[in-house]
C-alpha cells in the first residue's frame, strides 16, 4: 500500500467509526438519561440516519427552498466578497505599500476600522443593503479586504530594494518594475492571506444570512430556521454543506497558488 | 595612441552615513578618472567604501560632498542612461525562469520578441547555460544564478558597467570561467567597466587599472597600471613571471592596509 492510500484509509476508518458511533449511541434511550450525557440524544444532535433523509428531502424538489438553492446563494456571496475583497485589499496593500506618505496618513483609520467586530457591523450593512446578496458581499468583503490588504502591504514594502535597482539599471520604467518586479514579489505574501480570506468570507456570508431571512437564502438562514423550530437534522444539513463547500474552496485556492507560485522551491517539481 | 576620451570622473568624493547621532565616514576624498572602454578595478578591504563608490557612480547614494561625472553629466540622484550594474548580491528575479530573467532588460526597453529571442539564445549559449532555459532560479547552483545576473545585464549592452563582486561567492574553477568569458565580451564590444572586487589575483588578470583603496574611511592608496598584454589568457597568465611581478607589488602595498591595526 502506498502512503497515500494508507493516509486515505486511516480517514475512511475513523470517519466510519465517528458515524456509527454517532448513530449507535444516538439510539440507546438510557445514555440521554445519565446526568451530564443529555445532550446525547437525537432531538440535540440528530442521527445521522435522520440527517441523510432530510438532506434527501432538502436535495429534491420537494423543498420549497432546496439545498441546492441555499448552497449556490452561499458560494455565490462568499466568492463574490472574497473576490472583490481581494481585487481591493491588493490594490490597496500595492498602493500603499509603495506610497509612504499615503501608507502614514491612513495608518489611524485602518486600524481603527480593522479593529472593529466585523459582526457588529451586521445590522448597519442590513440597514444599508437590505436582506439580499449584496449586503452578504459587502459584509465578506470588509473582512477580506483588510487580511489581504495587510498581507499585501507587507508584502510590498518588503521588495528586496537591490531587486528593484536592477530592474531600473536594465531600463526598467516605474510601470514595468510594478509589473515584474513589485507584483510578483507581494503575491507571495497575498496568497498566503487567501486561505484564511476564505474561510472568513464564508463566516461573513453566513452571519449575513443569519440575519437576512428567506430573502437572502443560503445555508446560514437553513441553521437559523432549524434553531427557530428546534431541527437538529437540518442544522447538521447545512453545517456538513458548509464544511464541504468550505474545504473545495480551500483545495481551489491551493491548486491556483501551485500555478502561480511554481516558481518557489516548495512547489518545485509539483507543478 | 590618440588621447583617450575621459568617461567617468570622480572628483574629492567623500560620503557618511548618518544613523542617529552615529556617523560613519565610509569614504574620504576620492578622486580618479576612467577612460572611455577602459576596465579599471577597485580593491580594497572588507568595509572601505568599494560599494558605496560604485552606488555613487550608479546613482543610488547620493555623495556627502564631491561630485560624479559620467560623460560631463553630474550624477544626480537618477540611475543614468547606459550603465549596466551587477550587483553584489544575488538579484535575480525568482519568479522569471532563466530565459526570461535574461530578456527582462529587453523587454523593458522594447524590443521586439523575435530580436530578443535570438539574443537571448546566443546569451545562453555564451554563458553555457543551454538546456536550462525553463529553469527557475531556485534550481540553479550559486555560480549559474551569478551567470545569469551576468548575462541579464550584458544582453542589453550597457556602455558603462559596474560590477560589484560579481563572482564572490564562487569557486576558484567557475570563477576563473566566467573570467575568460567577461574578458571575451570587454574584448568584443568594450565597454568601460568598473569592478569592485576584494580578490588581488581577480583584478589583475582582468583590469587596466588598479584602484587600491585604504581602510575606512576608504581613501585611494594607489592608482595602479596593469601591464599585461591583450588578450589574456586567464590560465596561463597565472604563470607567467610578469603576473607574479604584478601580484607581488601590490600584495605588499594592499597587505599594508590588511595588516595595520585598525
Ligand atoms: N546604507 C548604509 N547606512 C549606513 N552605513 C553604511 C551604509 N552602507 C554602507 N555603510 C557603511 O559604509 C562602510 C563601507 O561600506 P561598503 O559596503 O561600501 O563596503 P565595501 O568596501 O563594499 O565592503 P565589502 O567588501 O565587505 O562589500 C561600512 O562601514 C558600512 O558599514
Ligand atoms: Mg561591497
Amino acid at each position: 500500500m502506498t502512503e497515500r492510500a494508507r493516509v486515505l484509509a486511516w480517514r475512511l476508518a475513523i470517519l466510519l467509526v465517528l458515524v456509527a458511533a454517532w448513530e449507535w449511541l444516538t439510539g440507546i434511550k438510557a445514555i440521554a438519561r445519565t446526568p451530564g450525557l443529555y445532550w446525547i440524544d437525537p432531538f440535540f444532535i440528530s442521527r445521522p440516519s435522520a440527517i441523510a433523509r432530510r438532506f434527501a428531502y432538502l436535495a429534491s424538489g420537494n423543498a420549497r427552498l432546496t439545498l441546492w438553492q441555499m448552497a449556490l446563494s452561499t458560494i455565490q456571496s462568499t466568492l463574490w466578497g472574497f473576490l472583490v475583497g481581494v481585487s481591493t485589499g491588493f490594490a490597496a496593500g500595492l498602493v500603499l505599500g509603495r506610497h509612504d506618505r499615503l501608507a502614514r496618513i491612513f495608518d489611524p483609520y485602518i486600524v481603527a476600522f480593522n479593529s472593529l467586530p466585523r459582526i457588529a457591523l451586521v445590522p448597519l450593512i442590513t440597514m444599508i443593503f437590505g436582506f439580499g446578496l449584496l449586503a452578504k458581499i459587502v459584509l465578506a468583503w470588509t473582512i477580506v479586504f483588510f487580511i489581504v490588504f495587510f498581507n499585501t502591504f507587507q508584502g510590498a514594502r518588503s521588495v528586496d530594494a537591490d531587486l528593484i535597482h536592477s530592474a531600473r539599471f536594465l531600463g526598467g520604467s516605474d510601470r514595468q518594475i510594478m509589473r515584474t518586479v513589485i507584483v510578483p514579489s507581494a503575491l507571495a505574501w497575498t496568497f498566503a492571506a487567501l486561505t484564511p480570506s476564505i474561510s472568513f468570507a464564508l463566516i461573513g456570508v453566513v452571519v449575513g444570512e443569519f440575519l437576512g431571512g428567506e430573502s437572502g437564502g443560503g445555508l446560514g438562514y437553513l441553521i437559523i430556521q432549524s434553531l427557530g423550530t428546534l431541527n437538529a437534522a437540518d442544522m447538521m444539513v447545512a453545517l456538513i454543506s458548509l464544511g464541504v463547500i468550505g474545504i473545495v474552496m480551500a483545495l481551489g485556492i491551493k491548486q491556483l497558488e501551485r500555478r502561480l507560485l511554481r516558481w518557489r522551491p516548495e512547489y518545485r517539481g509539483r507543478a | 595612441m590618440p588621447a583617450r576620451r575621459t568617461r567617468i570622473v570622480l572628483r574629492d568624493l567623500a560620503k557618511t552615513f548618518r544613523d542617529g547621532n552615529r556617523a560613519v565616514a565610509a569614504v574620504e576624498d576620492v578622486s580618479f578618472e576612467i577612460f572611455d572602454r577602459e576596465f579599471v578595478a577597485i580593491v580594497g578591504p572588507s568595509g572601505c567604501g568599494k560599494s558605496t563608490i560604485l552606488n555613487m557612480l550608479g546613482g543610488l547614494v547620493t555623495p556627502s560632498a564631491g561630485r560624479v561625472e559620467i560623460d560631463d553629466v553630474g550624477v544626480t540622484g537618477a540611475v543614468p542612461a547606459k550603465v549596466g550594474y551587477v550587483f553584489q548580491k544575488d538579484t535575480v528575479l525568482p519568479w522569471r525562469t532563466v530565459a526570461r530573467n535574461i530578456a527582462v532588460g529587453l523587454e523593458y526597453r522594447g524590443v521586439p520578441r523575435p530580436e530578443r529571442e535570438r539574443r537571448v539564445r546566443d546569451a545562453i549559449a555564451l554563458a553555457g547555460l543551454g538546456g536550462f532555459e525553463e529553469a527557475f532560479p531556485a534550481t540553479l547552483s550559486g555560480g549559474m544564478r551569478q551567470r545569469v545576473a551576468l548575462m541579464r545585464t550584458l544582453v542589453v549592452e550597457p556602455e558603462i558597467l559596474l560590477m560589484d563582486e560579481p563572482f564572490g561567492a564562487l569557486d576558484t574553477h567557475t570563477k576563473i570561467n566566467l573570467h575568460a568569458e567577461l574578458l571575451a565580451l570587454w574584448q568584443a564590444r568594450h565597454p568601460t567597466v568598473v569592478f569592485v572586487t576584494h580578490d588581488l589575483s581577480e583584478a589583475i588578470t582582468l583590469a587596466d587599472r588598479i584602484v587600491v583603496m585604504t581602510r575606512r574611511p576608504g581613501r585611494v592608496k594607489l592608482v595602479h597600471e596593469v601591464k599585461l598584454a591583450r588578450p589574456r589568457d586567464v590560465i596561463k597568465l597565472r604563470e607567467t613571471d610578469e603576473y607574479g611581478h604584478e601580484y607581488g607589488r601590490l600584495w605588499h602595498v594592499l597587505g599594508e592596509e590588511l595588516a595595520a591595526p585598525a
